[in-house]
Formats: structure tokens, sequence, C-alpha cells
């Protein structure tokens, strides 16, 4: 059995939109597969998506030369532009490589909104997943203020 | 505008039970019931168990006196999914919490299991989110704390 690793980390950005426009590009899943995908190359392909509480999302990560992951979210809070929070389930060619507790808070701010992402994660293949987490909503992240560029 | 804050703490103990028998005791519902819904004070309104990974556990549970800190008939209800289930050494799970129908927190949790002198380490790691009036994660830790004693004292008791 592999050894279970537990870590908690802490995004933070600010955008220039409003909560109501940062909520809905979480809340529509074709704008998520545009910022989602964390580098050229990979893409996400959605196989179930149900943005409500209690509703949930399969989604793909598709890398040539790699093993897909596929990461099933469980929506379990949802206020409309202010938060949501889900769990998460990946796995990695088949293998179960962990189970994370993600929340996402939006605060209004003049004329933007700040956005503060906790990942709390218990990860199966030591700190593997720690690094995926950190490159993939990183870059997501950083992606999204694409969404709000005109 | 809600607060949410988070944190974790982990809970390492020691049982005079091998990894079977306590893994038996958060696997049957009869046995889980026991120490983990039961409790002085408490009148348990319904309570589920269907342990599977994906599978949920639910309870509902009211004030009815005792040395309970909360006013009578404050009903709490507790909403739980196993992620990953592997017989005797781990137990995945992802649960919340709400208080007369609010949801005040939401946890991911996991159990460990280690054969050790003729007994068991035991090591529960819980990462949580809480919300507004939320009792927090000094108050869960403390929580979690009387459940494993619980247990402590079911199995000794079922021995």
């Amino acid at each position: 059995m592999t050894k279970l690793a537990h870590t908690t980390i802490v995004m933070e950005r600010t955008y220039n939109a409003s909560a109501a426009r940062v909520f809905a590009a979480w809340a529509d899943v074709e704008a998520r597969k545009r910022w989602s995908a964390p580098a050229d190359g990979i893409r996400i392909e959605y196989e179930e998506a149900d943005f409500r509480e209690g509703g949930r999302d399969v989604s793909r990560c598709i890398e040539p030369g790699n093993a897909d992951y596929v990461a099933t979210v469980t929506y379990i809070d949802i206020r409309k532009d202010e938060r949501i929070v889900f769990a998460e389930d990946v796995t990695h060619g088949g293998k179960r490589v962990s189970a994370a507790l993600i929340s996402m808070a939006l605060t209004p701010q003049v004329s933007a909104t700040h956005l503060a992402l906790t990942l709390q994660i218990a990860s199966f293949d030591e700190a593997g997943m720690e690094q995926g987490y950190q490159f993939g909503w990183n870059a997501a992240l950083d992606n999204l203020a694409k969404e709000f560029a005109q | 505008m809600t607060t949410t804050t988070h944190g974790s703490f982990i809970i390492e103990r020691r049982y005079n039970a091998s990894p079977e028998r306590i893994f038996a005791a958060w696997a049957d519902p009869k046995a889980k019931r026991a120490w983990f819904a039961e409790g002085e004070g408490w009148d348990i309104r319904s309570y589920e168990l269907d342990f599977r990974e994906r599978g949920t556990e639910t309870s509902t549970f009211r004030v009815a006196g005792g040395n309970n800190p909360f006013p009578p008939n404050t009903t709490f209800s507790n909403d739980t999914v196993f992620n990953e289930i592997i017989a005797n050494e781990r137990i995945v799970f992802t649960y919340s919490m709400a208080r007369d129908g609010m949801r005040f927190s939401i946890s991911l949790a996991t159990v460990e299991l280690h054969a050790a002198d003729k007994g068991t380490r035991f090591i529960l790691t819980e990462h949580g989110a809480f919300f507004d009036g939320a009792d927090g994660v000094k108050m869960r830790e403390q929580g979690w704390q009387e459940l494993l004693g619980k247990l402590d004292e079911y199995l000794a008791k079922a021995n």
C-alpha cells in the first residue's frame, strides 16, 4: 500500500471582472474547458457535467504520451457569486492517486474580484499529486484572467 | 458575505484491538451506529450506512438533554460519501454537517490502520472548510477525540 501524504495549498488572484462574471466562468462548463487546460497540448474533455449541489462532473485530462487523469468532482456547496466547495477524486491510468476538498471563495473589490482557492489534498502517490495540483491550478487560474480580457 | 475558515488536524492513537476489528467497527452499520451515533443526550432520528466506495452514510440527531451544550431540539445532520476503502488499512471519506438544515462544514478525512504491538496504530487526518457560525477546527478535533474514545470503549465491551 502506498503512503498517504497530506497538504494544503492556497492560491489567490484578483480579476478585473465582477464576482458574477468570475462565478459564471466556473459554472459554465464550456468556459471551464477553455481555462482549465493547464498547457498547450493538454485538453480537458467532459464525460459528465452537472453544476449544482449534489451534482457530479467527470472530466478527462488528455496529454499525448501520458495516461489520462480522470477527475470526478462532486459539488457539495454552491453559493452563487460567492463560493463553490467540491470534492475531487483523481485517477491516473485507472489508478486512484488523490482525494481533495477544494473551496473557491469570491470577494468583491472596487471594480475587481478577489479569488481564494484552497486545496486540501490527500495524495496516494506520495508528493506527486501535490506538484500536479500546484502546476495545474496555477496555470488554470492564470488562464482564467484571459476570460475577462476584453 | 460569508466567511470560510480552513483547518486541518491529525489524531494519532493506539488501540489494543487488531486493524481487522477496528475496520469492522467502521464497516458494520450496527457497530458504527453504536459508537459513532448513539450517545447520552442525543436522540438519533435516522442512521444509515452503505459502506462501500461511492456509498453514503447519513445520520440525523437531535438534542435531547444530558450535558449537551446546544439548545433543546437542535438538530444536526451528517452526510458522508466514501472516496476510498482498503479493507483493514484505509478509509477516505468526505462529509458535510448541518445544524437545523444550515450546512456549516465540509471535510475530507482519512483513517489509516497500521498493525503495531498486538494492536493498532490509528491515524485520523481531517481537512475542513468551516462556514459562518461554524464550530471550527478545534471543536471538531475535540469531537473526534471523544468519538475515538467511544470506539475504544465499544471495542473493549465487544471483546
